[in-house]
This record gives structure tokens, C-alpha cells and sequence, in this order.
């Protein structure tokens, strides 16, 4: 794939600026209207989708012009895919798929971020995006677990770099693999041996590097035999299931979040939430199990002449197909929970700020977009903020901390653990 | 033209170094133009203080709202006036609300609709500004164009604040008007087509009574966006009509009777496009749809202010119908699927988008505000022009049609014909603008209508030279000639 | 100063009066504004004989005072500001040019009246939305012009209806055109192809007719103009609502007129009840208005062409929804006024002797826009001054219209006084003014300036009138078009 292939879909912007907004249906009144971070904190409309499209567009038929201020607008994006999906309510036309490429054509270009870099030579060098203390598999030391690089696992379990590492989360890895215990399912792990699914990486723009990091998964996981692959961490959820068929390298590997696997073992009985966790929650929809974690729709062909559609017939992602439901269904059957939702919501949601890189390159932006949730987390009367990938959580909770709210953060996981 | 650092740091020491930019990176998204800066103020008093530097730089400056579409020349200092967002007030029982530039469409329908109000969403959509004046789908039961404008408060193009009416002189914003004459009469509209030079930095619109519910029943995941029931007293239709006079027939009296909360006169293409979520299910639509009609249409809305009122109106819609030969399209009478869908859109989005810009790309349109029968009788025309591009396959095809509308229960009205098309196609382009310039110089010649676009002392010639006697104004406001007038439709 | 013989060559001999008696009735009004006479009077019959005489003032830099309606006035604004003035008297061009049911408007000249007007209309089967009595020489141009309230507030959707076009000559002489009006083509040309002059937009990017609404003919004079006309209901039902509880009147109206459920809709005080219906004055006016509550709410309920009773019907039904929670009753008579009597009255202009002079033979208006939620604290402001300069609050007359669909409300003092009483006058003079002053304080917006106050309104809004002068300069350059008007 490449920027210029997405053109014409670029030419399709008409600067309707919807792609700031949530759909306008949803607008519910005065506040919580906005949906894309960069353009409600910095204004000028170059930060918004459109306004990235009008750049692109520009740049491919004037010549790159890489100044300090356009890569201040490249980075300063969480990639979050609201602005698709706002604008792919009414136009059919790519959004989130040339802003990718302009990232990746920056990258490749050498105009990179400083501190993405940082992170992707980590990455390189330890297969990780957070850095390393300890070993990736000493979270799970003591509990047995069967080693998927080891045997034979048709169930993976598949971590993630900060759960693996970081003290804090490594609860939630616990969590997990105790439900999935709770629940007879026969899993494994990666261990030592798992390694970054590079999902990251390639919202940062690190297109090689995340492929690099894809192959080494699937090598990995067609070596175990693994025919499923969970994860509690949205961002690996999207590389797999997403991503990786994007690149023709998934097959038919089955990829449920832990929120879809969950719910499905509570359907099939295997799985009983019984035990009360009182608790009023409002739950965030991270961007990548939601809008972005829809399925890739592989299309070839060509435009017909005379309007804006293909042969054959193309189907857009439109963040249709995303994973809303299941973590809803899941915190429905908890009892003592009562969830309220928010304003921006499912496919509409506001992104936590830590996507796209900018949690490492502009954490003030990140915990800026954070705390614009947690107010509306607030709004909501709720006590707890309750989301499905450790990325959100850490964001929310650093800005928590930084902004003494008394909003409580958790992972489903954990009102799961509670509750069996 | 590069404003030199000493004038960016005096603009600067206005916004802030985060609110304003010259980065030419940043200029295709600024409808591609190279302005001399792009500034962003919060408020009244710094949009003041921007104008008085123009006037002392000899700046030529332009205000947007969203800025869908612009037309500036290069070189200008761009006001984007993104940070000025606020609902200032609702009125409730004098029924205004008084808004900054940047509130959008969505937000102010929104707060008024929980508040049993709402106010008339421009055609464009509620993504765009609320203070725009502007028409759109409401205009039946809402007025239009600045006619739902009241107080004005206005940054000259000197850079003073004048404030029109009441909030001249009193704190309340209920009159535009006086004392005296009013400047309302050239304070029409914030940004073009036709644009009061200066930038208005607050308006009070009037709001309507709003016989809904506080917030639409809205279900499903984008784009399927339905109503999980149609809510109580409201109905929506699409009637087709045997012959173009039936259809204007029925439309004054649906305007004398007063019945219309919304009375849309879209083709039946527009209608497909507006409920379908791809450019192949329009299609795929659209030749459903074109098989159960019987000709030209319109949508509309029914709204009862009580179960009385709703039975009432329902019956003499259904008087009128059969007395012009009316024929209700059965796949939104049978299936409230699409009912809602038709209702949902046409008052919360009023979205052009889908009807205009997906299938092609591009669209141009000739629009014309005025007496609806004039315009309609010039756009039979047009719309036979139309249909050889249609012909040789430089425009989307809708059959030639055109659409409009009733204004104020039919006192006015609003006619447009629009040709979607490939701009990468070629010829496409070429032929469309043709059209549209022969048309216009039809409707001139002819004595429908002024032509919209051209040479002002050309048109002007033919309109009491009303353009002289604007360049007078315009220089008594503007001395400094900073003020630009042409730029963003909405 | 223009020589009467040059007059003569533009309108004819007939048409330049200056007798003395002529000449002493137009130097003043009923208002107290300074008498001033004026040189001579025409008449014009034609739209270019304005123009010419307009030239020809250019020329000659002399004043001209345009008049559309017939005597008694009193605003003051047919009164001449400086000496020297020519009145251009239009009273007498009544054509009404075109009445057209399909597309709802009639074309008028400027001496065209509502007593005139209203029958030409009601054949076609329509009907004005008019203001409440005007006095039967009252111009139609005239008070469209001056943007008079209207007691439809239903059918005003703006401030400048029911006034859709205008043809003026701009006080530079310049013949103009408003809205739809003004091309392509001439009128004629425009009626050929259908068009009626209905649009008020433009041309190009302004409002016209906004900047001669108001005016008082400061930038120039009009000679006809179009306006839009409703449909004649095929069905009325009338009711009042007395109390004397304002507030619940006001929340009831603001309802009515939110719900588009009526047509006409107004409050009256009983003064003015009184002053509109008694037979016999002051015994019968009294005995009226003795009987009649503080306050009476009228409104009226039409249906049209399809199922009108229907249509009442459910209006009937809303509204008693609305009066039970605010414990008021609609009714058909207050006192021993029926609502239809004030229906029918209301629906044409005003008996003689007018209204307004029934009860004493001078009348002052104190009249300015305002908001529901501030008129009671206004009305308590005029009513302790008018006790305290010893005129009465019980003798005000008051009139609360709803306008541009309850945007706002025309409220309005009527002061009757007998004008040869030097004290009475000094009273109603000085009230006049301590009112305005203070109204203005609480909020009240005086639109329209006229007469002795208009200074003190226009000095509060400084901004504006900055911005009016320079339109001042453009239209009317030599300052010919009643001078001294408006604050210019």
C-alpha cells in the first residue's frame, strides 16, 4: 500500500468537517460533541482527518515539505479512527487508511519522532514497546501455565508488552489467566518467549518494524498449532485480528479479546459471574476493539468512470463490526453492577490519548485527551471508569493521579475476577 | 504574501503563539490557499483587536466558521473562528437563542430539543454553524435565510463592536432592528454566498416550538442509524405526484393549511441517497424507488403539537392527496424502518452530504431563494438541460431533476438544481460549469432571476445598479478595504 | 429653498399648495415636537414626479418631509425639523396595483389606506395582517414603513413583515428596487414570466427594506411597495381572557403564540378596552372599564379551507389544557365586551373619531419592544411615574402585542390628555420623557425614535448610529430627506 493509491479518496474530502465531530445524530447537547483529540485541542483544522487528507493530498502532488510543523501535526494524532467513522457515516471514501500511510511514508523518510524512535529501537532490540525489567513471562511465575513455545496450545494467550512488564498491570494478566483457569479452557502462553504482536509499532508509522514483529508471531503461532488467539490488550486484539490479515499473514487464525471470550464462555455456561461487585461504571470502548477492531475487508478492483464507486462494489469499514457488545454483555452479567454510558460511545468513542504514539511522544496531549474522558466519565454519575486494554488504563490513571479525580479505573478483567 | 515577524509577533501578543500560523504545511487544509496567517481568536475582544491590526497593516482579512467551501484570494489573513464555541443563551419563553460562531448546527438543536425547542438546521447539515444564515429542509415551519437572524453583534470591518437592536443598548437579544433603520439590512450573513464584511461574533436566532421528544430514539451502529420507534404524533411520507403542477398544487396547500413541520421537495434520487449508506445501495434504491413513483415528489413531515393536532393534520394531508393525485411512497408508509431513518436525517443531519458529495465527488448547484413558483418554472428548463449531460455520461444521473421547497408555510420559496459529477472525468467539469452559466443567463434574460455569479456591475446592470450603491457602503464601513466579502459557504 | 413655479412644472398647479392654513396644519402634530412650517405642500400623483422633485431639492438644497397618511399625526415624523422644507404629501396615490391570491400579495401606492385596502383584498379572499386600529387615514405604506406592530404575531416571521418589496427613489433621487423587485427586468417584465414581487432578499448580499423601515423617510421616499397578505379564514372563533394577573396572561400567550394556535393575539388594559368600546364618552368609558378586569387577553382561532372546525377544535383542546394549569378561563365576553365585537373591530381600521381621541381629543404613545419577563417591572416603572407626575396610573392605556411569532413584545402607554389644558400637556410632556428615560433603564428598547426623545434614544446606542450616519451620507448626501429625524 501507498499514499498514492489513495488519491482519488483523498480528493473526496470536501472539508465537511464532520470528521471533527461525533456523528451528528449522536450530539446529545452542548458538551461531549467533539470526537477527534487533535483538532479539539489544537484548533487549526490541519488536525483534523480532513485537514490531514487536504495535507496529503497536497504533499503528493506538490512534493513533501517536511517542516517541524507538519510533523507536529503528523504526531500529534492518536489514530484513533474517529474521524473515519464520522465521516464514513455519509461519504464513501479512506480516512484512516491514507493518514496511516502518510505516518508510514514519513517514517520511511526519515522524519521520524525522537522519542518514537526511542521506543521502536527498544522494540527492535527486546521486542517490546515498554521498556524491560525483569523477564516477559514473570508475571506468570508460579501458576503453571502450559509454555506455547514450548507445546502444542490451541488456545494462546497473548499478553502484551505492558501487561508482561509493567507492575502495575501485571494484575490484569493474572486476572486473566485465572478466568480462563475458572473456566477450563485450555491455553498457554508465550512467556519469555512472547514477543511485541508490533501493533504498536505500526501506529507509530513503524510499518517494517511491525511487520518484522508480525511474522515472528505467526511463525510462533503456527509452530504451537495455535487456532486461537486471545488477548486483553485492545492494541494486540486489532494487530492480530486486523492488521495481520491485512498483510495476508493471519489465515484462519480465530482473535477474540478477552471481553469476547468471556462472554461467550458466560453464554456457554462454562463461566458464572455470581458474586456481587457493587459498583456504578461507566465503560470506555477502547478504539482498537471498537471502531478499528472491525475486520479487514480485502478489496481489489477498479473505479468506474462516472461517480465514486468501484467494480466490484467496495466495502468500506466504517467501524460497523467493532467489539461493543460482548464487554457490555460481559459487565451486564456481573451482579451489583450498574453501568451508565457515557456520550461518545462504541464506534463514536472518545479516544483515551494514548494511541498513535503519542503517549510516548507528547504525554501531555495524551493525558490531556484522558482527562476530556474522564470529566465525561464523571458526567456520567459513575465511580468507575471500566475499560479492555492496559493502554487506557494507564492513561487514565496517570492523569487521575496528576488531576485528583476520584474516579477508580479498572479492566473488565478485574470485575470479572471479582465476580467468580 | 509572508507577513513580516515584527507584524506576526504583534498578532501573536493577541492569541498566543499556539493560535496562529503561517506554516505553509498547514494551508491545504485551508482550502488550499496561501494566507498570511491563519489566526484563531476566542473571543469578541480579540477578534477586535485582529481587526484594528488589519486595518492599521493594510491586512486584508476573512472570517470562517467551519469553512466548508471557500473561495479566498491568496495572501489574506484567515480569521478561523473555531474557538468562539459557545451557547450564550436560550430564551425560552421569547423563544431565541443566542450563539458564537462555532457552535455547530447539532449542538444548539440538541440543547433546545431537551428543552422542547428546536430551531431551523440549515441545509447543509448540522455539522455546520448555527449562526449561518442559511436554508435548508425546516424551512416550511422555520423560516430562512436571515429572516431568523435578531441581534447581531458585529465586529466591523474598522474593527468596532456594534451590536444591533436591542443588545445595542440593552442586555437582551430579542431585536436586530433599530433604533431606527435597521443594520440588519446589510448585517444578512457571516460568511457567503453574500457576506457583511466583518466578522459576527454573536447572533440570536429564533428557536421553534418543538413537538418531539428530548432526544430522538436512535439505535444501531454507524452508518445503520435507525429510530427504534417512530415517536408519537409524527409521520413522515414521500408522495409522488402525476405531473409537476400537481405537485406545486399540493405544496401551497400544504403551505395555506399549515400542516408541514417539514416539507422537502427532493427527487426521489436525493431521497434514495439519503437513506442508503454506500453509492451502490443508492443505486440499488434508487431504481427501486423509481419504479413505485409516478413522478415528481416531495417529503414530508407531519408533526402534531397533541394527538388532536397530529389527527387533524393527517387527515387534510390525506384531503389533499387525493385531490392532487398524490401517491405515498409505500416503502417509507410500510416500512417504519425507513420512516425513521427519512425522519432521523431530515431533521437532525439535514445532510447534503450523501445527496450531494458521495456519488460523484464533486456537485454544482444553482440555488435561488425566492418565489417558489418563479424558480420552479425556470428550473423545469434547466433540468431538460441537464439531461444531454446525463446523456453523454458527465453527470451523475437523477433524471434532470431539481428540488425545493416552501418557506414560511409557502409565502416563499427555494428551488435548486444541482449536477453531481466525476471531476477527474474529463469534460465532466467543463460542462457542468457551461451549464450552469446558460442557465443562469436564462434565468436572467428571461426575467426569473438574477444570475448568481459574474461580473457584479454586469448583473448589477440589471438589478438597479444595487451594486454601486454597496461598494459605497461597503467603503463607508471599510475605509481600509481590509474586509474581504467572497470566501466560505458555510 | 425650490420656487413654487418649479414645483408647478412637475406636479401642475393643483398639486402646490401653500395657503397659510394648509401650511399652519402640517407645522405640527399631536406630539410635542417644536411646530415648524413648512414652505409649500405637493401632492404628487406619479412615481416620477417624486423623482423629479427629489432632483430638484438636491438642487436647491431644500428640505422634503414625505407624508403617506392623512391627518391627525403623532409622531412627529411628518413634522418638519428645520425651516424651508417642501411636504411630499402621497396620501393621494391609491392605487392598489395587484392583489394576487395564489402567491398571497398586494402592491400598493403610499396613500393607499387599511379601509381602502382591506375590501380590495377580501374580494380575492384574502386579508392583511394589520395593525391594532389604525386610524382610518393611516396609510398602509405608511405604517409598514414604520414598522407599526402587527396583531397577527403568528404570521410575522420577521420584523420587516408583512413588507416583502419596496420601489423608492433614495434621497440622491436614484430610483431603487427592493428584493425581488428590483430585477432582472422592469415590474412589468417580471409579471410577464409570473414573478409578483414576493421575495424581500436582496438584491445581491443586503436586506434593502431594512434600511428604509425605520427611516421615517430619512433616506428617501417610497412609492409603492408589496406585502404579503394571509388568507381570509373560512372559520373564526374568538375568546378573551380577563384577569388581573398579567403574568398568567403573558405565560398564556407566550403558548399560544409558541403553539401557532392563533391568529390575532394581543392584551389590552381595561383603559383601552374601554377607550375602544364604550359608545358614549367619559360616563360609558368609565362604567366600562369599571366592569372589565385589569387585563384582557384576546385571541382568535381560524381554520381555512379543509375541516376548520376540526382545526379549532383541537386548538380548543390545547389551550384548555394550558388555561387549567394556569386557572384562567377563556370566555366570550368581559365586562360587556363580546370577543366577536373585538373581532370585528380589530379586522378593519379604526371609527371615527379614531380610538385613540375618543377619550380625550390629544394622545400621546409611549411604545417600545421588550421581553414577557421584563414588561411587569416596566410596567410597574410607568405606572409609579405616572402617579407620581400626577397623571394616574389608572388612566394609562396599555397595549402588550406579541410580535415576530413572540420574539418580543410592543408594549405600548397610551397617555390621553386634553391638549388645550397647558397643564395637562406639561404633564404628559414631562412624563413622555421621564418614561422613556427610565424604561430605558429597565430594559425597554425603543425601536422606533420619534419626536422630542429621540435624541435620548439613539445617544444609548452610539455604535449603531455611527454606522446609520454613514448609510445617511450615502443615500441621502445632502441631507434633504427630512432632516433632523432618527437622530440624523
Amino acid at each position: 500500500m501507498s499514499l498514492e493509491q489513495y488519491q482519488d479518496h483523498m480528493e473526496m474530502c470536501m472539508r465537511c468537517s464532520c470528521c471533527k465531530f461525533i456523528p451528528m445524530q449522536r450530539v446529545q447537547g452542548d458538551k461531549y460533541t467533539y470526537v477527534c483529540p487533535s483538532i479539539t485541542k489544537y484548533n487549526f483544522h490541519s488536525y483534523s482527518g480532513g485537514g490531514r487528507l487536504n495535507i496529503g493530498l497536497a504533499m503528493l502532488k506538490n512534493g513533501f515539505n517536511y517542516t517541524d510543523k507538519l510533523l507536529d501535526i503528523v504526531y500529534n494524532c492518536q489514530m484513533c479512527g474517529a474521524c473515519g467513522v464520522s465521516c464514513n457515516y455519509a461519504m464513501d471514501m479512506e480516512v484512516m487508511e491514507p493518514i496511516h500511510e502518510f505516518r508510514i511514508k514519513c517514517v520511511q523518510d526519515g522524519k521520524i519522532s525522537p522519542a518514537l524512535e526511542k521506543v521502536i529501537t527498544g522494540l527492535r532490540k527486546q521486542g517490546s514497546m515498554v521498556p524491560v525489567t525483569g523477564k516477559r513471562g514473570d508475571w506468570a511465575s508460579g501458576l503453571n501455565l502450559k509454555d506455547a513455545s514450548k507445546e502444542k496450545v490451541n488456545v494462546l494467550y497473548h499478553v502484551g508488552c505492558l501487561t508482561s512488564y509493567d507492575k502495575d498491570m501485571q494484575r490484569l494478566a493474572k486476572a486473566t489467566a485465572k478466568i480462563l483457569q475458572k473456566a477450563g479452557v485450555d491455553f498457554g502462553i508465550a512467556g519469555n518467549n512472547e514477543t511485541c504482536c508490533g501493533g504498536r509499532a505500526y501506529q507509530m508509522g513503524y510499518e517494517q518494524d511491525f511487520l518484522n514483529q508480525a511474522k515472528k508471531n505467526i511463525a510462533m503461532i503456527k509452530k504451537a498449532g495455535v487456532k486461537t488467539v486471545v488477548t486483553s490488550c485492545a492494541d494486540g486484539y486489532q494487530a492480530f485480528k486486523v492488521l495481520y490479515d491485512k498483510f495476508n499473514l493471519k489465515g484462519d487464525l480465530e482473535v477474540l479479546h478477552i471481553s469476547e471470550f468471556v462472554d461467550r464462555l458466560i453464554r456457554d455456561g462454562k463461566l458464572k459471574p455470581h458474586k456481587k461487585v457493587d459498583m456504578a461504571v461507566t465503560y470506555h470502548d477502547p478504539c482498537h476493539l471498537g471502531r478499528l477492531g472491525e475486520p479487514w475487508i480485502h478489496w481489489e478492483g477498479k473505479r468506474l468512470s462516472k461517480s465514486f464507486v468501484f467494480d466490484p462494489p467496495k466495502v468500506y469499514r466504517r467501524g460497523t463490526y467493532g467489539v461493543y457488545e460482548p464487554p457490555r454483555d460481559v459487565l451486564k452479567s456481573i451482579p451489583g453492577i450498574k453501568l451508565t454510558e457515557m456520550t461518545r460511545i462504541k464506534e463514536y468513542a472518545w479516544c483515551c490519548g494514548a494511541g498513535g504514539g503519542v503517549n510516548e511522544s507528547n504525554p501531555e496531549f495524551a493525558q490531556w485527551t484522558a482527562l476530556e474522558r474522564i470529566e465525561e466519565a464523571g458526567s456520567t454519575g459513575a465511580e468507575a471508569i471500566v475499560t479492555a486494554c492496559p493502554w487506557c488504563e494507564k492513561t487514565f490513571n496517570e492523569t487521575i493521579k496528576g488531576n485528583g479525580s476520584g474516579l477508580k479505573v479498572y479492566d473488565i478483567v478485574e470485575l470479572v475476577e471479582k465476580a467468580i | 504574501m509572508a507577513l513580516s515577524k515584527e507584524i506576526y509577533s504583534v498578532f501573536e501578543d493577541v492569541v498566543g503563539p499556539e493560535n496562529i500560523c503561517n506554516d505553509p504545511v498547514i494551508m491545504p487544509s485551508y482550502f488550499g490557499k496561501d494566507f498570511a496567517a491563519i489566526i484563531l481568536p476566542k473571543n469578541t475582544a480579540e477578534v477586535q483587536a485582529v481587526v484594528k491590526l488589519c486595518n492599521k497593516y493594510k491586512l486584508k482579512f476573512r472570517p470562517i466558521c467551519t469553512g466548508w467551501k471557500g473561495e479566498f484570494p491568496q495572501g489574506i489573513i484567515l480569521l478561523d473562528l473555531r474557538r468562539m464555541n459557545r451557547i450564550i443563551e436560550i430564551n425560552e419563553k421569547n423563544m431565541y437563542a443566542v450563539v458564537e460562531p462555532y457552535v455547530i448546527s447539532a449542538q444548539l438543536q440538541a440543547e433546545l430539543m431537551k428543552r422542547g425547542f428546536h430551531f431551523n438546521v440549515k441545509g447543509a447539515g448540522t455539522n455546520t454553524a448555527a449562526m449561518l444564515r442559511g436554508h435548508g429542509h425546516l424551512d416550511q415551519s422555520t423560516s430562512g435565510d436571515d429572516r431568523n437572524h435578531l441581534a447581531i453583534e458585529w465586529v466591523t470591518p474598522e474593527g468596532n463592536i456594534v451590536r444591533s437592536g436591542s443588545v445595542g443598548s440593552t442586555d437582551e437579544w430579542f431585536s436586530g432592528d433599530g433604533p431606527g433603520p435597521s443594520l440588519r439590512s446589510i448585517l444578512t450573513s457571516a460568511v457567503p454566498p453574500g457576506s457583511t464584511p466583518g466578522v459576527f461574533t454573536k447572533a440570536a436566532v429564533k428557536i421553534y416550538h418543538w413537538p418531539g421528544p428530548s432526544r430522538f430514539p436512535v439505535q444501531g451502529i454507524s452508518p445503520n442509524i435507525t429510530l427504534s420507534e417512530i415517536p408519537p404524533n409524527f409521520m413522515a411520507r414521500y408522495y409522488s405526484f402525476p405531473s409537476l403542477d400537481k405537485m406545486m398544487q399540493a405544496e401551497f396547500k400544504i403551505g395555506e393549511s399549515e400542516i408541514a413541520f417539514e416539507l422537502m421537495g427532493f427527487n426521489i434520487a436525493m431521497v434514495a441517497s439519503n437513506m442508503t449508506v454506500s453509492n451502490e445501495e443508492d443505486e440499488e434504491v434508487f431504481n427501486q424507488f423509481k419504479k413505485e413513483i409516478q413522478g415528481v415528489g416531495f417529503f414530508i413531515i407531519i408533526a402534531g403539537n397533541s394527538a388532536a393536532d397530529f389527527d387533524y393534520k393527517k387527515k387534510v394531508l390525506k384531503h389533499i392527496m387525493n385531490e392532487t393525485g398524490g401517491k405515498s411512497l409505500e416503502s417509507i408508509e410500510r416500512d417504519p424502518r425507513n420512516e425513521g431513518i427519512l425522519l432521523h436525517n431530515c431533521i437532525r443531519i439535514c445532510a447534503s452530504i450523501r445527496e450531494t458529495f458521495r456519488s460523484g465527488g464533486r456537485f454544482s448547484s444553482i440555488p435561488m431563494m425566492g418565489q417558489r413558483d418563479l424558480t420552479v418554472r425556470w428550473a423545469v428548463g434547466a433540468g431538460k438541460a441537464k439531461r444531454s449531460l446525463i446523456e453523454k455520461d458527465l453527470v451523475v444521473d437523477d433524471e434532470g431533476a431539481f428540488f425545493g421547497w416552501g418557506v414560511e408555510q409557502g409565502h416563499l420559496g427555494k428551488t435548486e438544481i444541482f449536477c453531481r459529477y466525476d471531476p477527474l472525468k474529463p469534460g465532466a467539469e467543463e460542462a457542468v460549469l457551461k451549464w450552469k452559466a446558460e442557465q443562469q443567463k436564462r434565468a436572467s434574460d428571461e426575467h426569473y432571476f438574477a444570475m448568481l455569479w459574474g461580473p457584479e456591475d454586469e448583473i448589477g446592470k440589471g438589478l438597479c445598479n444595487y451594486q454601486s450603491w454597496w461598494r459605497k457602503i461597503k467603503k463607508a464601513i471599510d475605509p481600509n478595504g481590509v474586509a474581504l466579502e467572497a470566501g466560505s459557504l458555510v | 429653498m425650490i420656487e413654487k413655479e418649479r414645483l408647478v412644472t412637475i406636479v401642475g398647479p393643483d398639486k402646490v399648495i401653500n395657503e397659510p392654513q394648509v401650511l399652519q396644519a402640517y407645522s405640527k402634530d399631536m406630539s410635542f415636537v417644536n411646530p415648524v412650517k413648512p414652505a409649500c405642500v405637493v401632492t404628487p400623483n406619479k412615481a416620477d414626479e417624486v423623482q423629479k422633485i427629489i432632483q430638484l431639492a438636491n438642487d436647491t438644497q431644500t428640505p422634503l418631509v414625505p407624508v403617506s397618511s392623512g391627518p391627525p399625526h403623532f409622531r412627529g415624523d411628518t413634522v418638519p425639523g428645520t425651516g424651508g422644507a417642501v411636504i411630499v404629501d402621497l396620501s393621494q396615490m391609491k392605487k392598489v396595483i395587484l392583489v394576487d391570491r395564489a402567491r398571497r400579495v398586494t402592491m400598493v401606492e403610499p396613500g393607499v389606506t387599511f379601509g381602502e385596502l382591506i375590501p380590495a383584498v377580501n374580494k380575492e379572499g384574502l386579508r392583511l395582517n394589520m395593525p391594532l386600529l389604525p386610524r382610518k387615514s393611516k396609510s398602509v405604506v405608511g405604517s409598514i414603513l414604520e414598522r407599526e406592530p402587527v396583531i397577527i404575531p403568528k404570521y410575522q416571521w420577521d420584523i420587516s413583515d408583512p413588507l416583502a418589496c419596496a420601489g423608492l427613489f433614495f434621497g440622491t433621487g436614484d430610483e431603487f428596487r427592493t428584493g425581488q423587485a428590483a430585477g432582472p427586468g422592469t415590474i412589468e417584465e417580471q409579471w410577464a414570466v409570473g414573478g409578483v414581487q414576493k421575495s424581500p432578499y436582496g438584491p445581491g448580499t443586503a436586506s434593502w427594506h431594512r434600511l428604509i423601515q425605520g427611516a421615517q423617510g430619512t433616506m428617501g421616499i417610497v412609492t409603492w411597495i408589496s406585502m404579503r397578505c394571509e388568507i381570509l379564514p373560512s372559520l373564526e372563533e374568538p375568546f378573551v381572557v380577563g384577569s388581573s394577573n398579567l403574568n398568567s396572561l403573558l405565560e398564556l400567550t407566550s403558548w399560544l403564540i409558541r403553539l401557532r394556535n392563533v391568529n390575532e393575539c394581543f392584551i389590552l388594559n381595561n383603559t383601552n378596552l374601554a377607550a375602544i368600546f364604550a359608545k358614549k364618552y367619559p360616563t360609558d368609558c368609565q362604567n366600562l372599564k369599571d366592569n372589565l378586569p385589569a387585563w384582557t387577553l384576546f385571541y382568535n382561532l381560524a381554520g381555512y379551507e379543509y375541516f376548520p372546525e376540526e382545526r379549532i377544535g383541537a386548538y380548543i383542546k390545547e389551550i384548555d389544557d394550558l388555561t387549567q394549569r394556569l386557572r384562567i378561563e377563556p370566555v366570550k365576553t368581559v365586562g360587556s365586551v363580546s370577543a366577536n365585537e373585538i373581532l370585528k373591530a380589530v379586522q378593519q381600521p379604526s371609527g371615527e373619531p379614531y380610538w385613540k381621541l375618543r377619550y380625550r381629543e390629544a394622545c400621546q404613545d409611549i411604545f417600545f419592544l421588550t421581553i414577557y419577563d421584563k414588561l411587569e417591572d416596566q410596567i410597574r416603572v410607568m405606572n409609579h411615574l405616572a402617579d407620581k407626575l400626577g397623571y394616574g396610573a389608572s388612566n394609562l392605556g396599555i397595549y402588550i402585542q406579541p410580535v415576530v411569532q413572540g420574539t418580543s413584545c410592543h408594549c405600548e402607554f397610551n397617555l390621553f390628555f386634553d391638549s388645550g389644558n397647558p397643564i395637562e400637556l406639561d404633564r404628559v410632556k414631562t412624563l413622555s420623557a421621564s418614561a422613556t428615560r427610565e424604561l430605558m433603564a429597565e430594559g425597554a428598547f425603543f425601536s422606533r425614535p420619534y419626536g422630542e426623545n429621540a435624541g435620548m434614544i439613539v445617544n444609548r446606542d452610539a455604535a449603531t448610529v455611527a454606522v446609520l450616519q454613514k448609510f445617511k451620507k450615502i443615500f441621502d448626501p445632502n441631507n434633504i430627506m427630512n432632516p433632523g429625524k432618527v437622530g440624523f
